[in-house]
C-alpha cells in the first residue's frame, strides 16, 4: 500500500459524499438565503427508503440490480415529496429570513428526526453489496462500489456546474442569489425559481444519501454526522458558491483522511473548526464566496 | 325522588373511594427503568434489552407478580434512548428518575450516560442494574450499583489468553476504541493484559461514536502491520465496517473484539471480512451450553428484533429477576433493603442460579457472577469455543446447598 496514493483515495471517496450533500446546502441558501439544517433529514429519508424497500423486492422476487433500481427511483420521489411539503407549508414563508429559517429547520430536523426512529426504528440497516471487488488504482484501494459512488459525484458536480453557468435556469438562479429584486425587475418568476432552487437542493441531498446506502451502515440519524461536514465544507467554500462547495468539500475531506492517519480523527474533526473559525474571521465570505 | 338521587350518589362515591383505596388484595405497578442507545450502531443493544426486560417482567406478572409485606406488585419496563452519550444520558436519567419516579434501573448501557445516570439514582435512592464496562462505576461509594454483565476484568484475560494459546506467533496489536469513558477504561485494560501475555501495543486510537467514515484510521492502523487488530468495545455496526476496511487494504490478521457481541449484526454489515473474528461477549444461546429459558428467549427475540439475543441483552432479563428475588428476600421494595439483601442471595437467571459477588476486586460485592464466554465467528456462523464458571460462583453454589 502506497500511503500517499491511499490517502488521495481516501480523501476522494469520502469528499464524493461532502460534495454532493453540500453541493444542495450551498443552492438551497444562494436561492432562498436559508440555512437548512434540516437538509441531513432529506439525506436520512432517502437512504432509509432504500434500506427498506431494496430487502422487500427482493423478497417479492427482484433480482438485486432491479430492486436497487426501483428503491433508488422511489427514494427520490419520497424526498422530493417531503420537500416539496415543507417548502410549501414551511419554508416559503422564511425566505430570505436567516434566523426565523434556521428556527425553522432546526426544529424540522428535531421533528423528523423523532418521526423517522419511530417509523424505521433505531436499528442499524446495511444493504447487500451491489458491486462486489475491490480496485486498486496506483497502489490505492478503495471498493469497486465506492469506485462508482465518486465517479457519480463527479458527474453530478460538473452537470451541475454546466447547468448553473449555461441553462436558462442556471441563469436564473445566479440572478435571484445574486439580487433577487433586479431579477424579479428583469421578469424572472422569483417564487418559482426559489421553489425550484429548494427541489433541486432537495434533490441532490436525496442522491447522496441514495448513493451512500449500499455503501455505509443506515440508521435514521445519519444525516446528521454529514450535516456538520457539509456546512464546514460550504462555510469554507463560500456559501451560496458551486464551486466553493465543492472545494470545501474535497479540502474537509483531505484534512479528515490525513488528520485521521497521522494524528488522530478527533484532532482532524478539531482542526476543521479551527479553519472555519479562521476563515469566518479572515474572509467571512469564504473562499469562492461573494459576501 | 332528590333524597333518593342523593343516596345514590353518595353510595355511588363511596364505592368508588372505596375500590380506588390500596387493599390487601390491591396492586401496584413498579416502574423498572430502562436507559440504552435505542438508534446508531448499539441500538441493537438498547431494543434487544427493551424487548428481553419486557419478557421477563410479563413472565413474572403472568406468574402472580411480586409478593411483598402481603402486598403483590406487578412490574412496568419503560425505556429511553440515551444514544450512547453523556448528554443524552442526563435527559433519561432526569425523565426517569424525576418525571416518571422511577426507583430500578434494571439496564443501564454505556458507561457515560450510565455515570450521568449514577449521579442522580445514588442520591435519589434508585437502585440500578447495569452493563457499564468501567471500574468506576460500582464499589462501596455506589451502594446502589450492581452490574449485570460480566466486564473487562472478567473478558479480556481469559479472551487474550485463548487467543495467545491458539496464536501463538503473534507479537503485535493495535487498539482501536470509541472516545468516551467505556473506551477509556476498556483501553487500560486491554492494553495491560496484551503486554502481560508478551503482545506488544504498537499503538491505540480513538473515533467518535457516530462515525461513518473509517478509510483513515483504518489506513493507519494497516500500515503498522499488527499481527493482532483488537476493536474494544467498538459496537457491532462499527466493527463490520470497520473490518470491511481492513479488508479493502489486504489485512487479514488476528481480529479482536472484547465486547463483540452481535455475531449476526456485524457478519451481515462485514460479510466474509469478519470471518475468524474472536469476540468475548458472545455466546450461542441456541447451542448445547445454553439454557432452555434462553433457547426460548432467543426464538422470540428473533422474531421481535431480527437477531439472536447477546449477553448484554439477556442482562435485562437476569437484572429483572434479580430484583424480583431480592424484594422477596427483603420482604420490602426500597431500594436500599434490596441493595443489602443482593450480596447474599442465591437468584434464578437466564443461565441457572447465580449470585452477586467480586467484593476481592471491586471492593463490594456488586458484579452479576455469570460464565465468560470465548466465541469466534467460524463459516459465517458464531461458535462458542470456551464458557468459564467464574470459580466464586461455584464456592457460593456450594454453599447454598449446605
Amino acid at each position: 500500500m502506497d500511503i500517499y496514493v491511499q490517502l488521495l483515495v481516501n480523501s476522494l471517496q469520502i469528499g464524493a459524499v461532502y460534495v454532493l450533500f453540500s453541493l444542495g446546502l450551498t443552492l438551497i441558501f444562494g436561492v432562498m438565503r436559508i440555512v437548512n439544517f434540516a437538509h441531513g433529514e432529506f439525506f436520512s429519508l432517502a437512504a432509509l427508503l432504500i434500506a427498506v424497500a431494496v430487502p422487500w423486492l427482493v423478497d417479492f422476487g427482484a433480482p438485486l440490480p432491479l430492486a436497487y433500481g426501483l428503491a433508488f427511483v422511489g427514494g427520490l420521489c419520497g424526498v422530493m415529496i417531503l420537500g416539496r411539503i415543507l417548502y410549501e407549508f414551511a419554508f416559503r414563508r422564511f425566505q430570505r429570513d436567516m434566523i426565523g429559517s434556521f428556527v425553522l429547520s432546526v426544529g424540522l430536523a428535531l421533528l423528523m428526526q423523532g418521526l423517522f426512529i419511530e417509523i424505521f426504528t433505531g436499528a442499524s440497516r446495511k444493504l447487500p453489496t451491489l458491486i462486489d471487488g475491490t480496485v486498486r488504482i496506483l497502489g490505492g484501494a478503495l471498493t469497486t462500489q465506492r469506485l462508482v459512488l465518486c465517479v457519480i459525484a463527479l458527474l453530478v458536480a460538473v452537470a451541475m456546474y454546466w447547468a448553473i453557468a449555461s441553462t436558462r435556469l442556471g441563469k436564473a438562479l445566479r440572478a435571484v442569489s445574486e439580487d433577487h429584486e433586479a431579477a424579479m425587475l428583469q421578469g424572472i418568476p422569483y417564487r418559482r425559481i426559489a421553489m425550484t432552487g429548494f427541489l433541486l437542493g432537495t434533490l441532490l441531498a436525496a442522491v447522496a444519501g441514495a448513493l451512500l446506502a449500499p455503501v455505509v451502515v443506515i440508521g435514521p440519524v445519519i444525516g446528521s454526522a454529514y450535516l456538520i461536514k457539509g456546512f464546514i465544507a460550504v462555510v469554507i467554500g463560500g456559501l451560496g458558491s458551486i464551486p466553493g462547495a465543492i472545494i470545501g468539500s474535497i479540502l474537509i475531506a483531505v484534512i479528515e483522511s490525513v488528520g485521521g492517519y497521522y494524528f488522530d480523527p478527533s484532532l482532524a474533526t478539531i482542526a476543521m473548526f479551527v479553519i472555519v473559525m479562521v476563515v469566518l474571521l479572515v474572509r467571512p465570505a469564504g473562499i469562492m464566496g461573494n459576501g | 325522588m332528590m333524597r333518593n338521587f342523593r343516596n345514590a350518589l353518595l353510595v355511588a362515591i363511596g364505592a368508588l373511594a372505596f375500590g380506588a383505596a390500596p387493599g390487601a388484595n390491591a396492586q401496584e405497578t413498579l416502574k423498572l427503568g430502562i436507559s440504552a442507545p435505542m438508534s446508531g450502531a448499539a441500538a441493537v443493544w438498547g431494543l434487544g434489552m427493551e424487548w428481553i426486560s419486557k419478557q421477563a417482567a410479563q413472565s413474572i406478572n403472568d406468574a402472580g407478580g411480586v409478593k411483598v409485606g402481603g402486598k403483590t406488585y406487578k412490574f412496568e419496563v419503560v425505556a429511553y434512548d440515551n444514544k450512547y452519550n453523556a448528554a443524552e444520558g442526563t435527559k433519561v436519567a432526569q425523565t426517569l428518575l424525576n418525571r416518571d419516579d422511577c426507583r430500578y434501573i434494571i439496564g443501564g448501557i454505556g458507561t457515560a450516560p450510565v455515570q450521568a445516570m449514577q449521579s442522580l439514582s445514588e442520591r435519589k435512592g434508585a437502585i440500578m442494574f447495569t452493563t457499564a464496562w468501567g471500574m468506576s462505576i460500582k464499589g462501596p461509594k455506589f451502594p446502589l450499583t450492581f452490574t449485570q454483565i460480566n466486564t473487562p476484568y472478567e473478558v479480556i484475560p481469559p479472551l487474550y489468553s485463548y487467543i495467545k494459546k491458539h496464536n501463538p506467533s503473534i507479537k503485535t496489536v493495535a487498539i482501536l476504541n470509541p472516545n468516551d469513558a467505556t473506551g477509556k477504561e476498556t483501553e487500560a485494560v486491554s492494553r495491560k493484559i496484551w503486554e502481560s501475555i508478551g503482545v506488544k501495543v504498537l499503538s491505540s486510537d480513538w473515533y467518535e461514536r457516530g462515525t461513518t467514515e473509517f478509510q483513515s484510521i483504518a489506513a493507519k492502523m494497516v500500515g503498522q502491520k499488527p499481527d493482532v487488530i483488537d476493536l474494544g468495545v467498538a459496537p457491532p455496526g462499527d466493527s463490520g465496517v470497520i473490518f470491511k476496511e481492513y479488508k479493502v487494504l489486504g489485512w487479514n490478521g488476528v481480529k479482536v473484539v472484547p465486547a463483540g457481541t452481535s455475531a449476526e449484526s456485524m457478519m451481515k454489515i462485514g460479510g466474509d471480512a469478519v470471518e475468524g473474528v474472536y469476540m468475548g461477549l458472545s455466546a450461542d444461546f441456541d447451542g448445547a451450553q445454553a439454557t432452555p429459558v434462553q433457547r426460548k428467549l432467543n426464538v422470540g427475540m428473533k422474531a421481535a428484533v431480527g437477531e439472536p439475543i447477546n449477553v448484554i441483552q439477556i442482562g435485562g432479563y437476569d437484572a429483572v429477576m434479580a430484583l424480583k428475588a431480592a424484594m422477596e428476600a427483603a420482604n420490602s421494595v426500597e431500594p436500599k433493603a434490596i441493595a443489602a439483601v443482593l450480596p447474599n442471595i442465591v437468584f434464578d437467571t437466564s443461565y441457572g442460579k447465580t449470585a452477586f459477588g467480586g467484593k476481592d476486586s471491586y471492593g463490594s460485592a456488586q458484579h452479576m457472577l455469570v460464565p465468560a464466554i470465548v466465541s469466534q465467528v467460524k463459516g459465517g456462523k458464531l461458535v462458542e469455543l470456551e464458557r468459564l464458571i467464574p470459580e466464586e460462583l461455584t464456592k457460593r453454589l456450594a454453599a447454598a446447598k449446605k
